[in-house]
């Protein structure tokens, strides 16, 4: 298990050995990376910020929440912060279980509370302008 | 009770500063101390944790103000 807000890049390997497990069969992944386009309007950069203590202690309940209702074996999120280009990732996550399905379950909740309730700002920034950006 | 408030993302554009000091006895109080137009999908977080209006202050707490978030 392991938690964190860096503005390091993020890595997938990290993610999966904190995660892999030997009575676990399945690893799901999800990857939020940044997109170049925005309502029509064409993203230049995107920049992060975050509440970082509160956002890691998100982090570990949603992992507490998903141990509990699908019995996933581990949880790995990890959340970029600080100006990010294009197509860099912004969000990792990897949950394993003894099966696919609680590991697809388990990761799809993740990432769903994680855009609910992690106290993380994103401003997009375009050709002409910016705008902050919730949901 | 004198507390510290903490804004993020764009509420720190609309005040022009990261934290201010306050004096209030709940979070609402603290809150309506700040002088803030708030908008309604605004949250509160005491310390660490999300709470409503009606949480109790101590002495020395942070009041987080927690605008719509944007994370993923």
């Amino acid at each position: 298990m392991m938690f964190k807000v860096t503005t390091e890049p993020l890595s997938i390997d990290e993610a999966y050995a904190a995660v892999r497990r030997d009575d676990c069969g399945a690893v799901a992944f999800f990857v939020g990376t940044v997109r170049d386009h925005h309502d029509g309007k064409k993203v230049t950069q995107i920049s992060y910020s975050a509440f970082q203590e509160m956002a890691v202690k998100e982090f570990a309940a949603i992992a507490t929440e998903a141990i509990a209702r699908w019995k996933v074996g581990a949880v790995y999120i990890s959340h970029r912060t600080g100006p990010l280009k294009i197509g860099d990732a912004s969000v990792v996550i990897a949950v394993s279980a003894p099966h696919r399905a609680e590991a697809f379950e388990g990761c799809r909740y993740a990432i769903e509370t994680l855009k609910k309730m992690a106290p993380i700002w994103k401003e997009e920034f375009y050709e002409t302008g910016k705008a902050w950006i919730s949901g | 009770m004198k507390v510290i408030v903490q804004l993020f993302g764009p509420l720190v554009e609309q005040a022009g500063k990261t934290r201010l000091e306050v004096e209030g006895a709940t979070v609402r109080e603290a809150v309506a101390a700040c002088g803030l137009k708030l908008d309604p999908s605004v949250r509160f977080a005491l310390n660490t944790d999300y709470v409503g209006p009606d949480a109790v202050l101590k002495e020395g707490d942070v009041v987080s103000l927690i605008p719509p978030v944007g994370g993923g």
